[in-house]
């Protein structure tokens, strides 16, 4: 099972939202990371086929899956950035509504519904209106009808979003459980996610790929780009100004500060450990938002 | 499967309070306002002075029963000399309450008022002033009834005067002569002399409340449907449901299906409502009469029933178009509030431009679903179509249903095109 994205481009007017993107997915998970506007969500859309590429071609298994049609969409599970709902519809309707959609039978389909719903800890809440449920309740709803088909492919953009900490591990238990030999795509802000869930991490820049690699590799292209400089409180604003400030803190009335970057800041400074957080700022440092 | 799909969208249209609420007040203000208290109270409550809400008492019922059973005496053929009788009946009673009002015998002078009520004289009056406007007194001081004063004597030639009066109708109508001999050969086919009976409880039902029915079903079922497709975005579904299996094609004619069945069960809620008030309050006397009672120079040779079941068919097949047309801008959309002002624009918008438009352009409005009248059955407007004259009931029942369905395949199409945004 091989799901490949060759040279996929989406223009806007002018603007370029994806660029020229191209991978070879294989199971597994695969994170992909970027800031707002990188054009994740644009690229999740044309890999779900919902969203009219400007060129280029997702073939699932050396078959274009615009031809596929139902086909690919009978093994496709998506989870939309903004999930939307049936406000008066209780969960375990909604999971109905959603199977009937993917051509799940009845008896199967109420089966199922109760499984996801166990699944992901809404088993109690499954006659209850969406619209009495918390963010992360919803977004747990939007997890489990992304599940109900079994899907082989399963696009989750921004799964994490709005779950606490408690419910974000138990979301990564049940994709570590769920992906075996699935195709699983994530985007998330939450680097920690990425670094916990995905084999292979893309990471995604004004539309194109910036780094890729599993986790382990990434680190490794940080290494040597992380440092630890010790200054006195005042001089701090001077270095939020300067360097790109991953990590702070306070020790012996003095400042320790993580700096990413690809020379030593200072001469007192000393080469640390990198992690993917450090190489999400290298690439997307924090004075360049500003 | 796709049946299974179709209950959960219909589940979902009725989920909708949109839906409900529309649902509800459309047969509140149909069935209740617009039949029942209207037969018992706005219309044929005998009148009851200023204490009463529409100057009408409360008592349609029986006072429907009391003129029934009056109009029954005149039973049979209507001739020159049965509408002489009549009027001169009319006239008598109100020349007794006259008299009683000048003894000063008040409960004389009412007695006499209310039989006069009973009379048929709304029916009477209008073929009196359609047939005989030679006798219009113009020195009336104030717009009176010709029932109350003309001299019964000089009502003859009833039947001839009809068919005359139709002939200048066509006339001053403009209608060429192919279309009069059109119209004029299904004047033909009317059987005279008419059997008399009370007609007053079905003229006011074909000629104003099945068509006012369709303008109200109209604003609901826009307000109900506009949402069917735009509702998935603004939820913030649509993306979601176009990555299912069954979220393209299938879904939409789920979807279209749901709409027309929510169209049916409003309709037949409000025809059963509107059915069994009519059943209760008038009977089914007069079912068998031509319509020429309600409208003289009607020329379709068409009984009271027959008028019925088409300004239903008309209600209902204008329905189902207006439905689809509804659903089509609703995918095209993708906005709930711009869905619901283009669906109410279809409809009232042609319905307020009409009368500064020349008569063709009005003629065409009316294939617009809900935009016509089902009382053009009493009317002579045609249609030239193929070359042929072509009767324009025929098309104001058929055309709109075939438009809203003329766009069933691009309303599927544009919710399952893939999105350029």
């Amino acid at each position: 099972m091989e799901l490949s994205i060759d040279s996929l481009t989406k223009h806007y007017g002018s603007k370029i939202a994806v660029d020229c993107v191209s991978a070879t997915l294989k199971p597994g998970v695969y994170g992909l990371l970027g800031e707002n506007g990188a054009g994740k969500t644009t690229l999740m859309r044309m890999i779900c086929s919902i969203l009219k590429a400007t060129s280029g071609e997702v073939l699932f298994d050396g078959r274009d899956v615009t031809d596929m049609g139902a086909g690919y969409r009978n093994i496709l599970g998506y989870l939309p950035q903004d999930f939307g709902y049936y406000p008066d519809y209780t969960a375990m309707e909604f999971l109905r509504y959603m199977a009937a959609l993917k051509g799940i039978p009845r008896k199967k389909a109420v089966t199922r519904s109760e499984e996801l719903l166990a699944v992901t800890g809404l088993e109690h809440v499954g006659g209850k209106k969406i619209k009495t449920f918390s963010g992360g309740m919803k977004q747990r709803l939007g997890i489990a009808q992304a599940l109900l088909n079994h899907p082989k492919v399963l696009i989750l953009d921004e799964p994490t979003a709005g779950l606490d900490p408690k419910e974000r591990v138990r979301f990564r238990n049940l994709l570590a459980d769920y992906a075996g030999d699935r195709i699983v795509l994530l985007s998330t802000h939450i680097v920690s996610d990425i670094e916990a869930i995905a084999d292979y991490v893309y990471i995604m820049k004004k539309g194109s790929f910036a780094a890729q690699g599993s986790v382990a590799e990434l680190i490794a292209q940080a290494g040597g780009k992380v440092w630890e400089l010790i200054v006195e409180p005042r001089e701090v604003p001077a270095w939020e100004r300067k360097a790109t400030i991953s990590n702070l803190r306070h020790e012996d009335g003095h400042v320790v500060l993580r700096i990413v970057s690809d020379v030593s800041p200072a001469p007192q400074a000393t080469v640390c450990h990198a992690g993917l957080e450090d190489l999400y700022l290298y690439y997307f440092p924090v004075k360049e938002e500003n | 499967m796709f049946k299974e799909l179709f209950l959960q969208e219909h589940k979902k249209l009725w989920k909708k309070k949109s839906a409900r609420l529309s649902f509800f007040l459309c047969v509140l203000y149909i069935v209740v306002f617009g039949s029942f208290l209207n037969y018992q109270w706005f219309a044929f409550g005998s009148s009851g002075g200023d204490y009463s809400g529409f100057g009408n008492l409360f008592d349609g019922y029986e006072n429907i029963r009391k003129m029934q059973e009056y109009a029954g005496q005149w039973e049979g053929k209507l001739t020159d000399e049965t509408l002489q009788e009549m009027v001169r009946d009319y006239q008598r009673m109100l020349r007794e309450a006259e008299a009683a009002r000048g003894a000063g015998d008040t409960r004389r002078e009412q007695q006499y008022a209310a039989e006069a009520q009973r009379a048929d004289q709304r029916s009477i009056n209008s073929w009196i002033s359609t047939l005989y406007p030679e006798l219009e007194d113009s020195s009336q001081t104030y717009p009176t009834l010709m029932v109350r004063y003309v001299e019964p004597d000089r009502l003859n030639g009833f039947y001839e005067r009809r068919r005359q009066k139709v002939e200048e109708f066509l006339d001053i109508f403009g209608h060429t002569e192919e279309e009069k001999e059109y119209l004029l050969a299904m004047n033909d086919r009317v059987d005279e002399p008419y059997a008399y009976c009370w007609v007053e409880g079905w003229r006011m039902l074909l000629s104003n409340m099945v068509s006012d029915f369709g303008m109200v079903m109209a604003v609901f079922l826009v307000i109900a449907l506009s949402t069917v497709f735009a509702g998935e975005w603004h939820n913030g579904t649509g993306r979601l449901l176009l990555t299912t299996k069954n979220g393209w094609r299938e879904i939409a004619c789920a979807k279209i299906l749901s709409g027309i069945a929510y169209t049916l069960e409003l309709f037949f809620a409000i025809a059963a409502g509107a059915v069994a008030g009519q059943l209760i309050y008038l009977g089914t006397e007069g079912w068998d009469q031509p319509i020429q009672y309600i409208k003289l120079i009607a020329v379709a040779p068409v009984n009271m029933l027959q008028a019925e079941i088409f300004e239903y068919a008309y209600l209902l097949l204008g329905a189902v178009g207006l439905a689809l047309l509804v659903m089509f801008l609703s995918a095209v959309a993708k906005n709930n509030f711009i869905a619901l002002v283009s669906g109410l624009a279809i409809v009232y918008l042609p319905m307020a431009m009409a009368g500064y438009m020349p008569m063709q352009v009005q003629k065409m409005f009316d294939l617009i679903p809900l935009v016509g009248s089902p009382t053009d059955i009493f009317r002579t407007n045609v249609f030239h179509l193929f070359g042929q004259i072509v009767w324009s009931p025929y098309l104001l029942v058929t055309v709109p249903v075939l438009l809203g369905c003329a766009f069933i395949p691009f309303t599927v199409k544009r919710w399952a095109r893939r999105l350029k945004r």
